[in-house]
Parts: C-alpha cells; structure tokens; sequence
C-alpha cells in the first residue's frame, strides 16, 4: 500500500480534535429540570457548560435487550443528517417499556427487562447495570464532544455585534470557542477540503466493565480480537479502494460496519454506533472505577481488579444515534442487531458453492473452455464470473461486441449444466453521450454534485466518468430499471451481477475516492453520508435484480463496499488482497469479524488477487475457502493463469478433493443460511460463539466453528505438515474423514499434509450430506442424502435440515421442509419442524461413528414406507456402522431402530 | 443385443450374470445380484452400479449406436443433462433428451474424411519438406567436413604468420625503444642547459653592480620579493630570500636561492612582459572587498600582515595562475618533438608492417571460417524434427494478424508482434525448445525470454502445431498477460490415415 495516499489521524481535523478531549473532565450535566419520561423513552436535555451549547438526549427502550440513544443538539442551524429509516434499519424499533426505579437530584434509575440503567446527572453519564453487574457505559471517560452548528468568523467587529445580540437574548450566553486550524477548511496532499460548514464531529466514550475482548468494527486487515490503539491510530471506518492493502494495522478499507461486540465469560453485548460519516474508534484496556459502580452495582465479589475496555468513537459529521445490544448470550446479541438491520437472506444454492473468477476471461471461447476444463477434470463449480473487459469499452450493462458477440448463447452453455454467469457493474458511468446509461443519468439530473452545483467528473477504469447519485430513491429506481431485460442485453434470470468500486473508487480523488464537499440527494455532503453509498449501490443492484423477475427468483449480487445492513442485499468480499500466505492467514479473521456483524455471506479471493501463488498456496487456499461463506477464486489480470487443472496433478487432485467437499456440506450450508436469515447468527464464527465461557478461545481466530457441528483449522503455513488444533468443550471431536476422535479440552497435534483439510465433526451432532460429484450444485437438486451420525460420549446426537426448491423466493410462502433429527438409545428419530414442499430427496445411507456397541439389526419404521429392516455394514477401518440405503424421501417421518 | 445390466458395455456383460450373486470387479465383495443398480454403492470399484450415479468411481457405458460408444462418469447418470447422444444416461425423468447419434455420426465421418484428406495431402507435402531437410542436413555436414578440412590449414597458415610477426617484431620494437631513449636523454640534457641559462640570466638581472655577487640591496630592489605586499621590500624579506646570507655568489645562487625565487621571478619577468595585466579587469567586484580577501587569500601562498589588506589591491595578483608555461612549450615545440627514426628503425619497421598484415589476413580468413563453421554447427545441433520435416520453416516468417496486432513467427529463432497502426516491434520471445506433450513433443514450440511485461513476467510464446497444408499462422491469443499462444498449421505434423482406421469405431 502506498500510505501517503490515505489520511492519518493526525491528518484528519476532526480526528486529532477528538483525541485531545482530556478524559475525566466532562462538561456536560443532565438538566433533570427538562426531563420528559415517556412509556418507553426518556428525553432530558444535556448542557456543555463551557460554552453554554444543550444538546438533547433521547433514550428509547426497545425490544430484545435493546436501547437506543440518541444526541443532537437542542437548535441546530441547521438539521443534521440522520440515516432515513427503512434502509439500513428496517423499520422504526420496537419500542419496549421503560419503568422509572429510582428518581432524585442525583441520578435517575430506569429498568429494561431485565436491565437497569442509570443516568447520573452531574457528570453526564449512563450505565447498564445487568445481573447486578455493570456492562457498559456512556461518557464515563467524559469524552462526549458534539460540535455544534456555527457560523464562521467573518471579522471580529461582526463576532462582537453577534455577541451582543446573543447576550440580550439568551440566558445563558453562548461563549465562542476559538477556531482551531482545519475547522473550516482542510488540506490533503493536493485536495482541499472547502468545509462550508465548519466542524460537525460528533463523538463519545463507550466503557465495557468487565470485558477484555472487543470484537467487530470491519473492515480491517486485523486479527478478530480487536487491539488497543493506545501506540497507533484508532480504527478507522471510511469506504476506500486501497491498493495492496497492509496487514494488521487499522487502516480503513472497503467497507464500515460501526458493530462492536464485546464477550467475557458471563455474557455478551454489543453497540451500533448509526453514522454513516467518517468514523475513527480508539480502544484502550483500563480498570473499573469499583467506586462508581460500587453504589449501584454488586461487582466487588473478588477483591481482584475489574478488567474494563474503553472505546471512543467520533464521527465527522450527523448525530450521536447508538444502540445497545445486552445480550446476554451471543445469539441474543445477533439477534438484537438482526432485528435492527436485518439478517441475510438465504442465498440460492448455487451462490455458496464454488465461483471460478479473473481478470479476465477474454472472449466467448475463453468461458466455453474453461467451463469445459473443469468438466475434463471432474472439477465441480457454479459460476463463472466476467470483469470489467467484457463491457464495451467499461460501459456497464454492454458487450465488447468482437468478443461478447453472442451472450445468450454463451451463458445457455453453462445453464445446461446448471452454471450461471455474473457480470461486473460498477457505478462510474463513462462519460460519453452515446452512452445511453450516462446520457440518461445526465439529462434526468441523476449524477453527483460539485459544491458548486456542477456534473461532478473523476478517473475511473473507462476514464472521465460521472457517478449517479443512489443516495436518492428516485436514482436508485431508475439504476434498478437498468436491470430489466429488455435493458440489459444479453441478461437473463442466469446472469448474476457484481457490484465493485463502489466506495466510490475514484482514482484521481482524495485517498481514491469522493471530494467530501460533493453534493448528493437533499443536498447532503459526502461528508454527511460517504460510508452509505456502497450500501446504497448495493441495495439499488438488488432491487433490480428482484424486479426482473417479480421477485421471484433469488438472485446472487456481490459488493466490495458495505456498511451496517449490507448483509440484505448479498454477498460481501474482502477486496483486492494478495497471493501470499499472511493473507490467507488473515482471510479467516477478516471473515469471521464481518460474520460478527450480521455480514455472514462473506469471502476473500481465493489464491489472492495480486501477485503469483504458487501451486501450495493456491492449494491451502482452496482448502480454507471451501470452508468459508463465499468461496471465489479471482485474480488479476497481470497474473499467471491459475485455474486448477492447469496445476501439477497433485495440487489438482487436493484442490478437486476440496471442492467436492465444499459440495458435500451444501446442505448443511445452505441449512446454516435458513438459521441465519432466521436468526441472524453467523454461519463462520469463533469458537467463544458456540463455547462462550470458554476464556482460551476468545482471541482465537486460526480455528472456528461452521455451525454448531464442524471445527476447521486450515493450514496457513507455508510447507505445513500438521497444525495444533484446540477441541474445545467437553465433547468428542471426529476427524470428517478419518473418524479419528479427539478429546475436547485437548490441544493436539493432527498431521495435515497437501491433501488435508482438518476439519472435525462434533459429537452430537448430524450433518445430512450429498456424497455424490455431480458438476454444479443444481445438478444434486434430486441426489440421496448421507446422513452423518457422531455420537457424544452418552451415544446421542441431533442435527437439522432445510429444503426447498433452492431458488426462488417460494420457501418466504412456507414452501419449504424443516427436518430434525435425534438420535438417542439407538433409535434414530427423524421429525417434521415444516413441511409445505415436495422433494425427490432420499436418504441412500446413515454412516453411525462413536458406537459403544454394534448393532447388527435395524429396522426402519417409515410413516409411509411402512416397515423394513436394513442392512447393517461395519467399516472396520473407520470404526463406523453404516447403515445401508434407507431409501426414504427424506421428508418422510421414520424411525430407524438400531439392535444388538 | 446381449442382455445386460443398464451402462455395461457387450464387452462387459459376461461379469454379470442375472441370477447369480455379482462379484465386485476388483473382487472386493460378493453382493446379491438385486443389489445391481439399485442406486448403492457397495463395490469399491463401482461396477456394481454401472447404471446409476451411486458410485464415485463408476463408468457409464452408452451403446451410441450410429456414432462411437462412449464411456462417461457415473456422476453424469441422471442429473439432468444428457451426456451420450442416445440419451440413455438419463433415464430419471429430469430431462427428454434427442438420440442424434446418426447426426454426429454422419458428421463425424465428414469429419474424419476432411481429416484424411487434408492429412493425406499435407503428407505429400510432408514428404517434400522430409526430402529437402534431408538434403539440407547433407549438404551442411558435407560444408562442415569441408570447412574442417580447409581450417586445418589456415590454421596453420596463421600460426606461421603470427611467428613470422614475432620474429620480425622484435628487432623493430629494440630499435624502437633504443630510439625513444636516447630522445629522452637528449630532451634531459637540454632542459639543464636550459635551467642553467635561465639561472645566470637571472643572477645577472639581480646583480645590478655586476660585481658577481648578489647582496641584500639589490635584492630589495626587485618589487616582486615584497612577500607581504606592504609595497616594499624589507631587509628581512631579502634576506630570507637569499637563505638568510648577506649575499651569494652565482654558485651558491643556483645551488640554494634561485629553487626558492624561481617562481617568484618568472612572476617578475611576466609582470614587466605584460603590464597590461595590472588594470583591475572586473570593478563591480571591488565592492566586496571580504570576497576579494578571500580569493586572494586563496591565491597568495605567501605571509602577509592583516593590516595590510586595505592597501593592497588584490587584481594585481590576476596573473599568479601563470599562464607562460604553455606559451613556453610552444616556443620549445620544435625542440620538443621527437626526431624521426633513422632509417635502419624505419626498415625494421616496414618490414614488420608487412608481416602483421599478413597475419591479420590470414587470422581473419580463419575467422570467417569458424564463423561459418559455427552457424553449420548449430543449424546442425538443431532439432527440426526427427525427419528433418520442419526444417523447411526455419529462415522464414510467417504473420498473423488480429483486431490489433500482426504477430510474427520466425520458427526457430523469435515470435514478435507489432500494432496494426504501425508502432515498434515487441519481442514475444526467442526460440526456447519442442514443448509438446511427451507423446507427441514436436506438437508445439516454445518461445521464451521476450520483452518484460510492467509487472509481470517476461514475454513468452507456446506453439501449437498442427496438421495444415501449408505452414502458416492461423491464430493468437493471450490467455494470461504476456503469456501467448500461437496455432500454427504446417504439412509436418500430417501423418497418413490408413483408410479403414475409423471403421472399428462405427
């Protein structure tokens, strides 16, 4: 990365504004004289009093655990941007009951469910007492700043009359702070920054009593856990296209979820800070002040010290709009943000198994032989994907008509055997009038503002382009439109789309983006609003692909910028990273941090985009994405050709054996996905998700869970041979293709050559399968389920299993299958959860591991099929039963009874 | 037909027998016949289900009657494309598919026909370009048995030459050099002379009385011995320049005072040659008198006292770079070359001329031959096939061009490319080596090293070789950045098709 070309904090006005606020020394008391207590919200209003400005705070509570604050100021010049309702929140909260406890000079206690919390007048303070234990707290650094609306000193002579005026008017007189260089203007390399309205920054302490890890905030190249920022710079949340991106460091990248988790042993919580503005966040290790809370809260249990993170956020402009999430599970923290922005939907089959990307595929023959090479090779995949040479002349929505002559045809040749084809569009629309996407753009006025009102014009790949402003609904309809087919030529319902360079990416711009005084919809600066227009380009791409088909179809739609609530509108991937083995290693916490945040269908390039991998790393890089949400093999167009068959037939064979895996576990994915969607959990996640009271895993990030059932550590080393693997919990670990068991609470080492993959099913656990190679995953709509049974130590186990027709939007009208299975004293129990759908699924084998003793008998009890009794094999070198073609359609109700 | 399970080829049927229990063909386990496509698999192997999409490992035959019988991968049974052309791989239901085997039959057959033909054709030609290598390589090994031969001798004829040389260079270069020695003694003994001049007519300037003895006063009566510049000189500068005597006689002169003064004499002398030199040459500079301190300060090796410098103007001291000396040289130019060789050396010499021109001759002619001995070689140490059939293109280009570019294939020595609208030419590559599958290795070429790629690698060409009934390019493309391939057809990859080589298949 070249890091002159990108601000840092002491770069930024705001930003060093900010950090200077002196913590312990608040100015702002509540003025409990204008407090108005609603049902479920309180308002009181909040006086800074070393210049006399009041902000108001509203506290909402909401449903699940939830609670919302809101600071503005009390008369703002003018209104301050807040994110509109319906886009990245689905809809206004619940609101939920707020009881006043306790009410005097001092503090004033107010009870959530099952949360307390309390608002101390003088310094201004909030905190959430649970189970009698602090959780978190507001302004308790007393860093609170909010830089009120002012008008610029023209002269002092005016400053003074201005004064005067003040002084006969209000009560309490304004006082002036003196201006600060970069208030109303500031200066990056060559781009000034014209500020015309002065310094907007808003910002805020959150303390986390008793936490000591702090998860979330991508995008960062960072370990999961996130660090303190006390010797660097604080994280940084600004959408950009950063080329080479470094490692460990917080700089910012493509994407800004302002989400923080933070989990200790008891419980989790989590924050959203609602600002779609620039976004800096510091994080620091402390101590709780025991003598505050002591009053109120029951934590001086052990005399020991209690461990506290402090985090600090401050955003260049809007409103301070937080919420708080408390848990006390972290399935309770998902599903509190999930009800907030919303969950991913399930994506359709085809979209969670393997992508075959590049820059680029170059013409019509190219596509037809490399879909016929993964054929040859007995290679499955399901897309093949076009960058931006396949437009005419990077004209999006259009084909390089020498090479892209017949579209239709092409993309008829992969739908025969179940493939789909994506397309890049980018939002720059190449200046050119014979441009109809351009020329339209222009004439209705839909394209992006200088300040002074002008087309704004900057570099992107086709050269002078204009951006559309999809800030505004009216753009985003008439964006959605182009995706019609009548529209986009060459498109239909098996074209899929890709959404990049959509921070904006703006090579001539400061730090490769957006002019922050740009003018969008409502006359909003990008200042107010840069971080949403990834999201909004997003959103706009999806709405046309839902339009047309009238909503039918679920479509499959990429994006590499994203902010809170990206997670509806499809999948999210790590941007351009490198072939070296740091980031494959970082792959896996960058994935997991954004599955933290309701970002679960994520991904990074596999192979790395920039730069050469060699056959191994190419190798252990398909190992690890088979077993991450999205899994894409892209590179860049200076790179060597890299498709698999065209490596040494080891590596081949190794990364054949990882895609047919990936294969095998789509239903389980694909059921990992229902509960998502449903629950807004993620489907990657850390091992303190499902263990959470156990402390060793809490900054883990080279081990995760997929689901409930499967451990993956992938190998990232270089010339690794094995890897220690850490079975947490109490259960029986079972190597996926060995049936080896490990204990948990042991660390052990397992041999890992080319051809592993350590993943390990946890005993208890179920996971139905398709053991069958077919070429795509539409090809296995009908194949038999394997059903895979390892037993904990008291010989029982459950699974479940989703189905519908795994593309269209039917399973939202209950056109799907909800299967359970329960295995317990040797009776395999399987039950109906839903079932409004017809399959021609079948159950062709149960393979039983971790047996105490072998039954030689088993009998089935269909519901419908009536009785059998099945073959009972022994696999002698697996130590396994399997249990011989049940044959059932697996919606079929049966009880299958194991005997000695 | 025979009866048989479904996806077992006639060839195959006599493992399954209906009835009996099946055999696993890798004998792995015996399973009851109804367990036979029954969509389970049980054998390792997979020919238990030779008909179904159970086993990983299977086969599936179709029968393709009007066309080739086929295998295909068990995992192609029954997934909703048909993969034989009589569609019996899917039998399920997902898909109807159209038996065109007689379709692409017949259209095999046009094609296996154009095939013969073209092959049978580009053979004769074949057979031509095997002739004319043939040929070729004969003739160069003759030309090289021939050069051999002839290179022995000049060979020799040089080595004679180059001692003949020796022989006769020897007495030229003693000459040479007893000539060049006794001029440097000669030039020695006059630069004394001339020393020893300059010192009387010094002492003779200096003894004003001409009582053969320079004294103090005299010595003070020579401006340029005010080592100071107070614009006199004193007693003691005098005697200091006389190594502190009262006086010197012209012996003790030229031993002891004169290598001291010299130099400020000849200042002396220059002074009274050139009196225009004293006018300042640049005034504005006068009014920085520190700068000018300082460059005089620079100039003037002597002692002076500080409080000097404001009398003292410093532009009189101009002409302390001297610039006599090359105009000495010049005076002494004639004097100074040296003579020519007398006529004894120059006989020497000529004759030595002679003989290093004839040995340049003859070690040039050996030159050219190796040179020519080395291109045989190597067109000889080169691989154009194992009947010599491609040799026919080496030495000629061949071009392709595209939306853009013309390729070049020079075969054997590089492949370039140029833009259509004129432009310089890019090296793709230089012939690297046959890079053909181990089979069939003068299938395709290799051209390796081209120009650098900006971050990428360097240039590289494989070509693809086919049977054509010429040589000629046909196609570019560029798979990945830099990194080409170019379909070349030539005569030398046919190879005859016996008539009825199809008919097995049908």
């Amino acid at each position: 990365v070249s890091r002159d070309n990108f601000k840092r904090c002491d770069q930024s006005g705001f930003c060093k504004r900010h950090r200077a606020v002196d913590p312990g020394h608040s100015p702002y008391i509540s003025l409990f004289d204008t407090l108005d207590i609603q049902p479920s919200q309180i308002s009181v209003e909040l006086l800074n009093t070393k210049n006399n400005v009041r902000l108001r705070l509203e506290l909402f509570g909401l449903q699940h655990q939830t609670t919302r604050i809101k600071i503005n100021e009390v008369n703002p010049l003018k209104p301050r941007y807040e994110i509109p309702v319906g886009d990245v929140l689905n809809a206004e909260p619940q609101q939920d009951t707020l009881t006043v406890v306790e009410k005097n000079d001092d503090h004033i206690t107010l009870s959530l469910e099952k949360s307390i919390i309390v608002l101390n007048r003088e310094p201004f303070r909030i905190d959430f007492i649970n189970d009698d234990e602090p959780t978190v707290s507001i302004n308790a650094q007393g860093l609170l700043k909010f830089e009120h609306l002012r008008k610029k000193k023209e002269d002092s002579q005016e400053k003074k009359e201005e004064n005067e005026e003040e002084k006969a008017s209000c009560a309490e007189e304004e006082v002036q702070e003196e201006d600060e260089p970069d208030m109303w203007e500031e200066t990056f390399k060559s781009f000034h920054d014209s500020k015309p309205n002065g310094p907007t920054s808003v910002g805020l302490d959150v303390s986390f009593p008793g936490f000591e890890h702090v998860y979330g905030i991508p995008e960062h190249a960072e370990s999961m856990a996130l660090k303190s920022t006390k010797s660097s710079d604080p994280y940084r949340l600004f959408n950009l296209d950063v080329f080479e991106y470094e490692l460990y460091n917080p700089m910012a990248l493509y994407g800004a979820v302002p989400v923080m988790l933070a989990h200790n042993e008891k419980r989790t919580v989590g924050i959203f800070w609602h600002n779609a503005a620039e976004t800096w966040v510091d994080i620091a290790s402390n101590v709780a002040d025991k003598t505050f809370f002591s009053k109120m809260a029951d934590l001086v249990k052990g005399s020991t010290e209690l461990p506290q993170t402090d985090t600090h956020w401050f955003s260049e402009s809007g409103i301070i709009d937080l919420f708080i999430m408390l848990g006390p599970e972290p399935s309770d923290v998902f599903s509190q943000y999930g009800q907030l922005t919303g969950t991913t939907p399930i994506p359709p089959l085809f979209g969670i198994a393997y992508h075959q990307c590049r820059w680029n595929y170059n013409d019509e023959d190219d596509i037809r032989n490399v879909d016929a090479k993964f054929d040859e090779y007995d290679l499955p995949m399901d897309l093949l994907w076009l960058d931006i040479e396949h437009t005419d002349g990077k004209r999006y929505f259009t084909w390089d008509g020498s090479k892209f002559s017949h579209p239709d045809e092409m993309v008829k040749n992969l739908t025969v055997k179940g493939r789909k084809l994506v397309t890049i569009v980018d939002p720059h629309l190449k200046k050119d009038d014979s441009y109809s996407v351009y020329s339209e753009a222009k004439s209705q006025n839909h394209l992006v503002k200088n300040k002074d009102g002008s087309e704004y014009e900057g570099w992107c790949w086709p050269g002078s382009s204009g951006w559309p402003d999809f800030l505004n609904p009216e753009v985003r309809k008439w964006w959605a439109s182009k995706f019609a087919y009548s529209s986009y030529a060459g498109s239909s319902k098996d074209l899929h789309v890709w959404n990049d360079m959509n921070e904006p990416s703006v090579f001539n711009g400061p730090e490769v983006t957006f002019q922050k005084d740009v003018l969008h919809y409502g006359g909003w600066e990008n200042r107010d609003v840069h971080n949403l227009y990834g999201f909004y380009v997003h959103k706009a791409t999806m709405d046309g692909l839902l339009e047309r088909t009238g909503g039918e179809e679920r479509p499959f739609l990429l994006t590499r910028a994203f902010f809170a609530g990206s997670q509806k509108f499809g999948a999210v991937w790590t941007g351009d990273n490198m072939a070296s083995w740091d980031h494959l290693k970082i792959s896996n916490p960058m994935i997991l941090s954004l599955n933290l945040v309701g970002i679960t269908f994520s991904g990074a390039d596999v192979g790395g985009f920039f730069h050469n991998p060699d056959a191994e790393l190419v190798t252990r890089w398909y190992q690890a994405g088979a077993f991450q949400p999205f899994f894409r093999a892209h590179a860049h167009l200076d790179t060597k050709r890299r498709e698999p068959h065209l490596l040494p037939n080891a590596n081949m064979l190794a990364i054949r054996d990882a895609l047919q895996q990936r294969y095998s576990y789509l239903p389980y994915w694909y059921t990992l996905f229902y509960w998502g969607e449903r629950n807004g959990g993620p489907v990657m996640m850390p091992l303190w998700v499902e263990f959470p009271k156990d402390k060793s895993t809490f900054s883990m990030d080279d081990q995760f869970m997929i689901g409930k059932a499967l451990l993956v550590k992938p190998i990232t080393e270089q010339g690794s041979t094995g890897t220690n693997v850490y079975f947490p919990g109490n259960d029986l670990w079972y190597d996926v293709e060995s049936f080896q068991t490990y204990n948990g609470g042991d660390t052990t080492y397992v041999r890992a050559g080319l051809t592993k993959i350590p993943v390990f099913q946890r005993g208890g656990t179920i996971i139905p399968r398709k053991m069958r190679n077919r070429r795509s995953s539409t090809l296995m709509k009908s194949d038999p389920f394997t059903l895979f049974i390892c037993l904990n130590r008291e010989g029982e186990a459950t699974g479940n299993l989703f189905i519908d027709d795994y593309h269209s939007y039917n399973y939202k009208n209950g056109k799907y299958i909800l299967k359970g299975f329960n295995f317990r004293k040797n009776v395999l129990e399987s039950v109906t959860g839903h079932k409004d759908y017809q399959t021609d699924e079948w159950i062709e084998k149960i393979v039983i591991s971790g047996f105490q003793v072998q039954p030689s008998i088993a009998i089935l009890k269909g519901s419908v099929s009536g009785q059998k009794e099945l073959e009972v094999n022994y696999d002698i070198v697996e130590d396994n039963i399997i249990i011989r073609k049940p044959g059932v359609n697996i919606a079929e109700n049966f009880k299958l009874i194991l005997q000695p | 037909t025979v009866p048989r399970p479904r996806g077992v080829s006639i060839s195959m049927a006599s493992f399954y027998t209906p009835g009996e229990k099946f055999r696993c063909l890798d004998g792995s386990r015996t399973i009851p016949y109804e367990h036979l496509n029954d969509d389970y698999c049980d054998c390792q192997d997979g020919s238990d289900e030779p008909g179904t999409a159970a086993c990983p490992t299977g086969r599936f035959h179709c029968t393709n009657a009007g066309y080739k019988p086929g295998t295909v991968k068990s995992s192609r049974v029954n997934d909703g494309v048909c993969d034989c052309c009589d569609g019996t791989d899917e039998y399920s239901g997902l898909i109807e598919c159209v038996n065109n085997c007689k379709e692409l039959g017949k259209k095999m057959r046009e094609e296996q026909q154009r095939v013969r033909l073209l092959q049978e054709q580009g053979y004769k030609t074949k057979l031509e370009q095997i002739n004319e290598g043939r040929k070729k390589r004969e003739e160069k090994k003759a030309m090289v048995e021939a050069l051999e031969k002839s290179k022995i001798q000049l060979e020799t004829l040089r080595n004679e030459k180059e001692a003949k040389k020796q022989e006769v260079e020897e007495p030229e270069t003693e000459a040479k050099d007893k000539h060049k020695q006794q001029w440097e003694e000669v030039k020695a003994q006059r630069e004394a002379q001339a020393e020893n001049e300059r010192i009387n007519e010094a002492f003779i300037k200096l003894d004003a009385n001409k009582d053969n003895i320079v004294d103090i006063a005299e010595i003070m009566a020579h401006s340029e011995f005010d080592i100071n510049s107070d614009g006199e000189v004193s007693v003691e500068e005098a005697k200091e320049h006389l190594e502190d005597a009262e006086q010197t006689d012209p012996a003790y002169f030229a031993e002891k005072v004169w290598p001291h003064i010299k130099d400020l004499f000849k200042k002396e002398e220059k002074e009274v040659e050139d009196p225009g030199a004293e006018e300042p040459k640049v005034p504005e500079v006068m009014d920085n008198p520190d700068y000018d301190e300082d460059e005089e300060e620079e100039h003037d090796e002597d002692e002076h006292d500080d409080e000097d410098e404001g009398d003292h103007d410093p532009y009189t001291d101009d002409h302390e770079h001297p610039d006599e000396l090359p105009l000495e040289e010049e005076n002494k130019k004639g004097d100074q070359e040296m003579p020519e060789y007398d006529e004894e050396t120059k006989k020497l010499i000529e004759v030595a001329d002679a003989a290093r021109a004839e040995f340049n001759e003859a070690d040039s002619k050996l030159k050219d031959a190796e040179k020519e001995l080395n291109d045989l070689k190597s067109y000889l140490n080169g691989d154009y096939g194992p009947d010599e059939e491609f040799s026919t293109m080496k030495d000629q280009c061949y071009e392709y061009t595209d939306r853009e570019y013309t390729y070049k294939l020079c075969p054997f020595d590089r492949a370039t490319q140029r833009p259509k609208g004129g432009g310089s030419e890019t090296r793709l590559g230089s012939w690297g080596h046959w890079a053909g599958p181990e089979t069939n290795i003068y299938s395709a070429q290799k051209y390796e090293k081209g120009q650098n790629c900006w971050n990428g690698p360097d240039r590289s060409v494989r070509v693809d070789m086919t049977c054509g009934l010429e040589n000629m390019l046909t196609n570019t493309y560029e798979p990945s950045r830099c990194e080409y391939v170019f379909e070349f057809s030539t005569p030398s990859l046919c190879t005859p098709v016996p008539a009825d080589s199809t008919r097995d298949e049908l």
